[in-house]
Order: C-alpha cells, then sequence, then structure tokens
C-alpha cells in the first residue's frame, strides 16, 4: 500500500497569497494512498527539511510530494533530504505550484484548484516510481578551449596552470583574436600587444597545452566528462615541423595585393603570410584562395626559396579525434563593418573608419607605424569626428543592445589622437556616455579635461563630402541646435556583433545561443559562465559585448568550473535513462537516428543455436543522457525512460 | 500486346527462370471494378493476373508478411508510383531490403493503364522527383482548403462527426503499409493510452494518433480510406500532414530509399518557427 506525504509549501507570501494551502492540505488528505499532509511556512528552511525527514521515519512514507517551487529550484534539496531518512531520493517529486500556479494566476480560487490538480497528479505519479540508483561515469581530465583570443588564453593557461591537460584551437593562424589589433587599452593605456604577446607564448610554449591553430571544430559528440570531438585541421601547406618562421617565402611571393585582415583592409599583404609580426605560431600559412599557383597551377616561388623545404602544396585537411572532459568556448566577436549606416558613407569615403581601423592606425606595428594618418592622402587629420553608437542601441537597425566598450574606446581614440596631433580637434558625437568601470569615469574625464575631447550630445543625420573635407551633420540635443563639422577623418564605433557562423557553432556543440548570435548562458545571475548544457562553459565576448577585464575574468571563472569538474575520479549522473522493449521494437532504427547523444545500438537477437532471428534497438546507459527524444519518437512506445515511464506520465496525467 | 498481357509474360519469366519466387499482383475481385490481391508462385499460374485501372490498392505492405523476405529471395510486385514510394520508405525504415523487391511498374490515367521502366525501386527516383515538383505545385485539394477555413470548433466538430462514426476494426491500419508495427500503440494496456472503445474520445485518439503516425511517411495510395467501412475520409488528414512536411521540411516521403526519417532526423537549416 502506498503511503505518501504530501508537503505544502506556503513559500512565505509566493504561494499561500494566491493559493489556499489549508485547502490543499484538506484536498490531499482525503486522496486514496496519502498517509499525511502536511502545510509550513517554508519547507526548504532546515526546520522544514527536518519535519519531512521525522514524517518519513515516523511514518514509513514510500513517497514524497513537496508542493513547492520549480523542481530546477529545490528538487535536490528535497531528494537530498529524503535519501538522509533512508528513502530511495527517486521517490520524492516536486508539484511546482509557483511558477506553474501562484505566480501566474490573479484568481485565488482558480489557482488553488490548479494547485490542488496540480499535486494530485504528481501524488498519482509518485504512486509508480521506482527506486532508482545513481549511475558513475569517469572524467576525462582533458579541456577543450575553443577560442585564441584573450578569453581564451585566460582560460587554458588557468587550467593548465593547475595541472590539467588543455586543447587550445584557433581558427586563424595565430593566437591573440582582437586584442593583438588593438594600440593602447583603456583605462591605463599599456599597449595592447606588449601585455598580449607574452600570454600568447606562454600558452603556445605550455608543456599542459596542446595548440591547434589554423583549426576547427567539425564535430561533437558525448556529453560532461566524457566529450568526444573531432577538430579539423585545415591544411596550412607550410609544414609546421620544418619551418623556422625565416620569413624567405613572404618576401618572395609575387602575389602582394591582398587585402590583410589584420590591418583591416589598411595595408596589402601577400598570399603566404603570417597574420602579424608578433604571430604565435610565427609561421606562414598559404591562403590558397588567392594564391597564384593554386588559381592557376604555376608559381611556386615560395617552395623555391624555402632553405628547409617545408611548402607542401599536396597537403590536406586533417581530422584530429580527441577524448574531452569540458569545453570553454571563447570564440569572441566580430566588429561590424557594413554599410548598416548608409548615411554615414561607410565604405564609399576612404576616411570613413571603423574603431578597430583606427586601432591599427594609432598601432605602433600598424600599417603606418602607429601615424595616424588619412588612407587617402596619408594627410595628418587636423580634425576628427567619431560617432558613437553607430549601429548599437537602434532597435530598428536590428541591435538594441549597447556594445559597453565603445564609450571608452572612444574616449581613448580621442585620447591617443590628441597625444599625437596637438593641434587637432575632435568632436564626438554621443547619445549617452557610459563609464561604469573600475577607473573607466576617470578615463572619460581625463578626456575631456585633460586632452580636450569635444563631446557633443546628440546623433549625427548625414555626412557627405564637400572640397575634400567630410562634412557632418548632426544635432546637439543639449543646446536644441543643429550642428555642421568639417572633418578630416570620421570613426564610427560600430556595434560588437558575434562571430557570424555562432549560430552554427552553437548547434554544433548543443548550447543555445540569443536572437543575435551571443551564446546562452545557464543562469543570466547565478550561473553566468556555464551553458545549458553541463559541461561546456563560455568565456569572453562570444557570450555578450565585453572588455578586456570582463572578458579574463570570465574565462578565469571558466577555469575553476573546469577544475572543479576534473577534481572528481568520476561523476555521479541521474538514472533517468531509456529501456527499449525488445518484444515490441520493429527495428527501424529511428530511434537510433533520433537519438542526438549517438547512445541506440543495433543488437542482434539469436535463437538457442545463433540464428539470427531479427534485430532491436539497445540503449547503452552510459551514454543515454535520459533527454526523452527516442520516447517521443518510437511510434509504438517500445522505449521507456526511467523515472518518466510511461505508466507514470499516464498516471500523471488521468490524475489531473 | 495488351499491357496485361504483356505484363503477364513478364511475370512468367521472372517466375521461370528463378529470379523471384513469387509474383504478388492483382486477380479478379469480387465485382468489375474490385481487384483482390493473388500471390502467384506457379508460372502457369500468371495468367490469373489482371491490370487494368481498377488495380487501385497498393500492394507493398504484403511484402511484409513475416518470413516472407527472410530467406533472401526476391519477389516481384506490381507497384504503382506511390508503391514505389513505399518500397523506398520500407526500405528507409529497414523493414525490407529493396534489393530483394523486383518491380512491376505500372501508372494509372484516367482508364488505362500505362507500363513504367526499371525494374528496382531506384530506377524509378527520377519519376518519383518530379512528382515531388507537381504535388508542391498542386493547389490545395477543395475539401482540404475548406477544412482549412473553418474555425478550429467547426473544423472540431466536422471530425467529431466523422470519427463518430468509426468502429475501431482497425482495417485502416491492416490496409496501410506503413503500419508495420509489431505491436501497435493502440494494442499497448499497460498503460491504455488510446481508449479502445467506440466512443468519442477513443475514437479522436485513434485517429488521430494514426495520423500522427504518417506524418513525413504517407504516400496518399489511398488504401486507408479505400478499406474504411465507415467511409471516413481518412487521406484528407493525411493529405495535410503531407503538404505540411513538403512546404516546412521540402520532404517528399519515400523520394528513394537513403531518405531520413522526417521526424528523427535534424538540418542545421530546419525551419524552428515552432520555437517561441
Ligand atoms: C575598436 C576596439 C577597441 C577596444 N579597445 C579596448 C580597450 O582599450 N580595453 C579593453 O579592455 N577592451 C577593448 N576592446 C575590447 C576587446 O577587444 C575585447 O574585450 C577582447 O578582445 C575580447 O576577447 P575574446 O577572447 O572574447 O574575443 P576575440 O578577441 O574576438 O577572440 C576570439 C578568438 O576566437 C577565434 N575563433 C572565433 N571563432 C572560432 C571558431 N569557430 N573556432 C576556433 N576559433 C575561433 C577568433 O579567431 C579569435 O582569435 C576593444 C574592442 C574594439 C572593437
Ligand atoms: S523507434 Fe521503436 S520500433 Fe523503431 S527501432 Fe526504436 S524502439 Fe524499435
Ligand atoms: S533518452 Fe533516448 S534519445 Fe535520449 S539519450 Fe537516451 S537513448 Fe538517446
Ligand atoms: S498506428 Fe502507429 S503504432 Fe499503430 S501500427 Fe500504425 S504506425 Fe504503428
Ligand atoms: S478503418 Fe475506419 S472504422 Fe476502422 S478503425 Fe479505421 S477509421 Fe475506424
Amino acid at each position: 500500500m502506498a503511503k505518501i506525504g504530501v508537503f505544502v509549501c506556503h513559500c512565505g507570501e509566493n504561494i499561500a497569497a494566491k493559493v489556499d494551502c489549508t485547502k490543499l492540505v484538506a484536498a490531499m488528505e482525503g486522496h486514496p494512498g496519502v498517509a499525511i499532509a502536511h502545510e509550513y511556512k517554508y519547507f526548504c528552511s532546515e526546520p522544514g527539511q527536518e519535519s519531512i525527514k521525522k514524517a518519513v521515519t515516523e511514518h514509513g512514507l514510500t513517497g514524497v510530494i513537496v508542493a513547492a517551487c520549480s523542481p530546477r529550484m529545490h528538487e535536490a534539496t528535497f531528494r537530498t533530504a529524503c535519501a538522509e531518512a533512508g528513502l530511495n531520493p527517486y521517490l520524492c517529486e516536486i508539484a511546482n505550484i509557483r511558477e506553474q500556479c501562484s505566480w501566474v494566476h490573479n484568481d485565488g480560487e482558480q489557482a488553488t484548484q490548479k494547485a490542488i490538480e496540480i499535486t494530485r497528479s504528481l501524488v498519482e505519479k509518485v504512486k509508480r516510481n521506482n527506486e532508482l540508483q545513481p549511475i558513475e561515469v569517469p572524467v576525462t581530465k582533458r579541456a577543450l578551449v575553443i577560442g585564441g583570443g584573450i578569453a581564451g588564453i585566460q582560460a587554458a593557461l588557468d587550467i593548465a596552470n593547475a595541472g590539467g591537460e588543455v586543447v587550445l584551437v584557433e581558427r586563424e593562424a595565430s593566437l591573440g583574436g582582437h586584442m593583438a589589433q588593438l594600440s593602447e587599452t583603456f583605462p591605463t593605456l599599456d599597449c595592447s600587444q606588449c601585455i598580449m604577446t607574452p600570454r600568447m607564448v606562454e600558452a603556445a610554449r605550455h608543456p599542459k597545452i596542446k595548440l591547434l591553430t589554423y583549426s576547427e571544430i567539425e564535430k561533437v559528440e558525448g556529453y560532461i566528462g566524457n566529450f568526444n570531438v573531432t577538430i579539423r585541421q585545415k591544411a596550412r601547406y607550410v609544414d609546421m615541423n620544418l619551418c623556422t618562421g625565416c620569413g624567405e617565402c613572404i618576401l618572395k611571393c609575387p602575389a602582394k595585393k591582398i587585402t590583410g585582415e589584420f590591418d583591416c583592409g589598411l595595408a596589402n599583404r601577400t598570399a603566404i603570410y603570417t597574420p602579424f609580426a608578433q604571430a604565435v605560431p610565427n609561421k606562414p600559412v598559404i591562403d590558397s584562395d588567392n594564391c597564384i599557383y593554386f588559381k592557376n597551377g604555376k608559381c611556386k616561388a615560395c617552395q623555391r626559396i624555402c632553405p628547409t623545404g617545408a611548402i607542401n602544396f599536396e597537403m590536406e585537411d586533417e581530422l584530429v579525434e580527441l577524448e574531452i572532459g569540458a569545453i570553454v568556448v571563447a570564440t569572441g566577436f566580430q566588429v561590424q563593418n557594413t554599410a548598416l549606416y548608409g548615411e554615414y558613407g561607410y565604405g564609399r569615403y576612404p576616411d570613413v573608419l571603423t574603431g578597430l581601423q583606427f586601432e591599427r592606425l594609432a598601432s605602433a606595428s600598424g600599417p603606418t607605424g602607429g601615424k595616424i594618418q588619412r588612407p587617402s592622402d596619408g594627410k595628418e587629420p587636423e580634425t576628427v569626428v567619431f560617432i558613437q553608437c553607430a549601429g548599437s542601441r537602434d532597435p530598428s537597425k536590428g541591435i538594441a543592445y549597447c556594445s559597453k566598450i565603445c564609450c571608452m574606446y572612444t574616449a581613448k581614440h580621442a585620447m591617443l589622437y590628441a597625444h599625437k596631433n596637438h593641434d587637432g580637434n575632435t568632436r564626438i558625437f554621443y547619445m549617452d556616455i557610459r563609464a561604469a568601470g573600475k577607473g573607466y569615469d576617470e578615463f572619460t574625464r581625463r578626456a575631456i579635461e585633460e586632452d580636450g575631447a569635444g563631446y557633443v550630445r546628440g546623433r549625427v543625420s548625414k555626412l557627405w563630402e564637400e572640397n575634400g573635407k567630410l562634412m557632418v551633420r548632426g544635432a546637439d540635443t543639449l543646446l536644441g541646435r543643429p550642428v555642421e563639422v568639417a572633418a578630416d577623418m570620421v570613426v564610427l564605433a560600430t556595434a560588437m556583433v558575434p562571430q557570424p557562423d555562432s549560430k552554427e557553432l552553437g548547434k554544433t556543440l548543443g548550447i543555445g545561443y540569443d536572437e543575435y548570435g551571443f551564446f546562452n548562458e545557464a543562469h543570466l545571475k547565478l550561473r553566468p559562465v556555464e551553458t545549458a548544457t553541463a559541461g561546456i562553459f563560455l568565456a569572453g565576448t562570444c557570450q555578450s559585448p565585453k572588455d578586456i577585464p570582463d572578458s579574463v575574468a570570465q574565462a578565469s571563472a571558466c577555469a575553476s568550473k573546469v577544475l572543479a569538474l576534473f577534481s572528481r575520479e568520476k561523476l555521479e549522473r541521474e538514472p533517468i535513462i531509456a529501456t527499449n522493449n525488445e518484444a515490441t521494437c520493429s527495428g527501424c532504427w529511428g530511434c537510433v537516428l533520433a537519438c542526438p547523444y549517438n547512445a541506440i545500438e543495433k543488437k542482434d537477437l539469436t535463437d538457442r543455436a545463433g540464428n539470427l532471428i531479427r534485430r532491436v534497438a539497445s540503449v547503452n546507459a552510459g551514454l543515454c543522457q535520459g533527454c526523452g527524444t527516442c520516447v517521443t519518437f518510437c511510434r509504438s512506445n517500445s522505449i521507456d525512460l526511467a523515472g518518466f515511464t510511461e505508466k507514470q506520465i499516464f498516471a500523471a496525467v488521468m490524475g489531473l | 500486346m495488351s499491357i496485361q498481357q504483356q505484363y503477364r509474360s513478364r511475370a512468367k519469366e521472372l517466375l521461370q527462370d528463378g529470379s523471384v519466387k513469387m509474383v504478388i499482383g492483382y486477380g479478379e475481385g469480387t465485382t468489375a471494378t474490385r481487384r483482390r490481391p493473388i500471390f502467384i508462385t506457379n508460372p502457369d499460374d500468371t495468367d490469373r493476373l489482371v491490370l487494368d485501372a481498377a488495380c487501385k490498392t497498393n500492394l507493398a505492405g504484403y511484402l511484409l508478411r513475416e518470413g516472407l523476405l527472410a530467406d533472401q529471395k526476391s519477389v516481384a510486385i506490381f507497384l504503382s508510383p506511390s508503391g514505389v514510394r513505399t518500397i523506398n520508405i520500407l526500405a528507409s525504415e529497414s523493414q525490407l531490403s529493396s534489393a530483394q523487391v523486383v518491380v512491376l511498374g505500372f501508372q494509372i490515367q484516367g482508364d488505362t493503364v500505362k507500363a513504367l521502366e526499371g525494374t528496382k525501386a531506384s530506377d524509378f527516383s527520377p519519376l518519383i522527383a518530379k512528382r515531388k515538383e507537381k504535388r508542391k505545385a498542386q493547389p490545395s485539394h477543395e475539401m482540404t482548403r475548406k477544412l482549412e477555413q473553418m474555425t478550429p470548433a467547426e473544423r472540431f466538430a466536422f471530425w467529431e462527426g466523422e470519427f463518430s462514426r468509426c468502429i475501431k476494426c482497425y482495417a485502416c491500419r491492416a490496409a496501410c503499409p506503413m503500419c508495420w508495427c509489431r505491436r501497435c500503440v493502440v494494442d499497448n494496456n499497460q498503460p491504455q493510452w488510446v481508449n479502445t472503445s467506440s466512443h468519442t474520445l477513443g475514437n479522436l485518439e485513434w485517429n488521430l494518433v494514426r495520423a500522427f503516425h504518417l506524418a513525413g511517411r504517407c504516400v496518399e495510395c489511398g488504401n486507408c480510406s479505400e478499406a474504411c467501412p465507415v467511409n471516413i475520409p481518412l487521406h484528407l488528414l493525411n493529405r495535410r500532414m503531407t503538404e505540411e512536411v513538403l512546404t516546412a521540411f521540402d520532404h517528399y516521403p519515400g523520394a528513394d530509399e537513403h531518405q531520413e526519417p522526417v521526424l528523427a532526423s535534424f538540418r542545421k537549416d530546419d525551419p524552428e518557427t515552432f520555437i517561441l
């Protein structure tokens, strides 16, 4: 005979204000199989839990229902309490009468009726629950870090320094990401490359870090502690073992007019190239789309000059398969440089630049050696106009969010310009100055007070060319009048956007992303580095716009999550797994195909002599994640999920 | 030579030279407009075969009789294009091996029957691809449109009325070549998801379950409606499903034998409009 205990929680006022808990208790008391029903202000509190434990032992309960908040909040709490009282934790279920009832209804009477039905439904389910034992799985102590920008490098170093093995995958030919492109960094104005390159070198040299540049993720299978990852190492056409990085080939390459990505189109590169002087690894790669040999079969100038014979035009992509325990995604961002704002003339006027291009102009390693000059004629600009929020915070253009860093880097740009061109003028069109961060407001004040940054509050409506000047017309909303500036250069603080392929990667990894393509965290406030997929974590700007300090902090947080996982020999997994009824399975393999974890195998059924009778599906308990996809797919209902069996679900539905 | 004569001699040859152990075809029925399936193993019996515009039933389901194909020997079978698509589906769902099926393909056009070239199911792929395009261009059937225009309440009332006649004989299931489950979900009484008695709820449950189970699999052969003793227009439900998977997933059931079941497979560019 079932002896179910029902514990109705008031959750302070959260539930009790809408649901008549006394009525709910009374309704449950009369329900078949219910031995006791109690109410209490906070069952999750210490005394609340104690009273459940006491009831379990005193009444010899065979099942427990806690009618309270979502199981995502306290299922673990109450199951542990039951286990402590000697009841198998899987005989405890949560009836969600808060999120799914009291919070979403106004009418108290109806809410009470609904709470009764929800609870009754769970009572019917728990009567059919079975005792389950957790499953133990091993943990592969090797982390995969995707993306070699500052966030990825930081996460990799933190994990490796604690003794964990790391595979760091970067899709470009060098580590570095955007930080390698920056000139000096707010709020301290230290040279970006000076603080970045030592990290890049450290990551590349670290005995615990296996660095795979020019590589991408091809396939991810498995689950926390036991991922199986296939990585595509793209053909570099340069043998990394033979190449000494002398750079002779680069000098010889006749294809010289290729737009350089690293300098954001402000300088050209050759077809065989290293992205920048401090690249790590500092070994070239052939861009086969632009290589003359790949285009028309003749050239090989680089191969002839190479003293070590490192160049191999026959090289092909290689697939590397790795066992991985945890994944850190640190794939960063892109700056938007489309023609989103036609009125700002980007792409039409050579002296209208993005902020990132300005970084390259201001950088000592940039195409002008750090001199701020106009791309059109090489002249030093006398007046520079900066336009903030060029794309961000403009729902009509499709980007409602704030890119967070542009206020700061625009102030920085105005400063760098003032430091280099003492007589120059700056005008910054802005909506607000957002400078929340340690030393940030001080920084923007310095730009205004010491470096004469000329802030104009308002938006620019039009930009055109007249007598060699870029005419900028906007409104000064503080003075309430239009302004017109004749500028020599215009810098657009274009929005920070996700990588164009981030949604693809999200699907490959099985993690969520928002409408823009930034990856979703499990909980914005309480679990900002985890994804909803166990064992996959987020670092840096792939999650949301961030500056360097925030990216680094999140990367270190990821490392601590990974290390916490690696500190355990085995993981306990919920025993919620599928089983197949071989007698009714028709062997259609629909479930095999549907299972996202490849957990279903084909099994031969043979007679005593070993002759094949037929083949049926068979679930591998080690791989099954209990998602239930196969259950919904199987037309003949041949698969059942422990903890959510057909009988349990049916009883729960009929209990409504 | 009439097409019937032509196919009789092809069937005879196949049996005589041992390339097939059986021919599944049509024979005389109880009336002039009804044909019944016949199963011929003796070459001398092939003149019992009939091929005319009344040969409408999709025979493919007979291939799944337990043990028929277990000896790895081949069987020849009369199939219209929707029958060939059935073979592709059954092969893709691992219920048979298409290598064991010799197709005697034909197409009914009005009152006449046209011979179709080919012997393997895959020989008909170009023809099926053309039919897919035609199906896409085909305007919704008048009745489908009418149903579409009804309010949900009207539509519910329409189906409630239709289904109220259902006597749960499961003839539709027996006639459908795609209903090959070893144990149909309605025969599962632990728990009894689908009510077996013939009342409104049970009837609705059964007919909707059946329709859903054919989403992305129905070849619109018409066997179910044809079998139903109380003339429920079952094909209307299936037709709606067919149009849905065709527009949403560009899926034409049975296009070839490597096609993956639309509800169990996943493409990165699948529309996700249903996710709010
Ligand atoms: C103009 C400008 C000026 C800035 N100035 C400052 C400043 O002064 N101070 C400051 O604190 N911040 C500044 N920032 C912000 C700073 O650049 C970022 O916070 C930081 O670079 C983010 O690092 P990240 O590692 O998250 O991303 P990224 O630097 O973008 O690195 C991501 C890396 O992942 C790689 N990757 C992407 N996709 C894949 C894939 N699928 N597989 C493998 N690898 C992949 C990329 O190639 C890249 O190397 C500035 C930004 C801009 C645009
Ligand atoms: S879907 Fe069902 S019938 Fe098909 S193989 Fe899987 S368990 Fe068997
Ligand atoms: S529940 Fe089914 S589909 Fe989900 S992981 Fe397990 S076997 Fe695969
Ligand atoms: S109705 Fe569904 S479960 Fe029943 S035989 Fe047909 S496909 Fe199988
Ligand atoms: S054939 Fe008709 S009457 Fe029989 S079960 Fe199917 S729908 Fe009902």
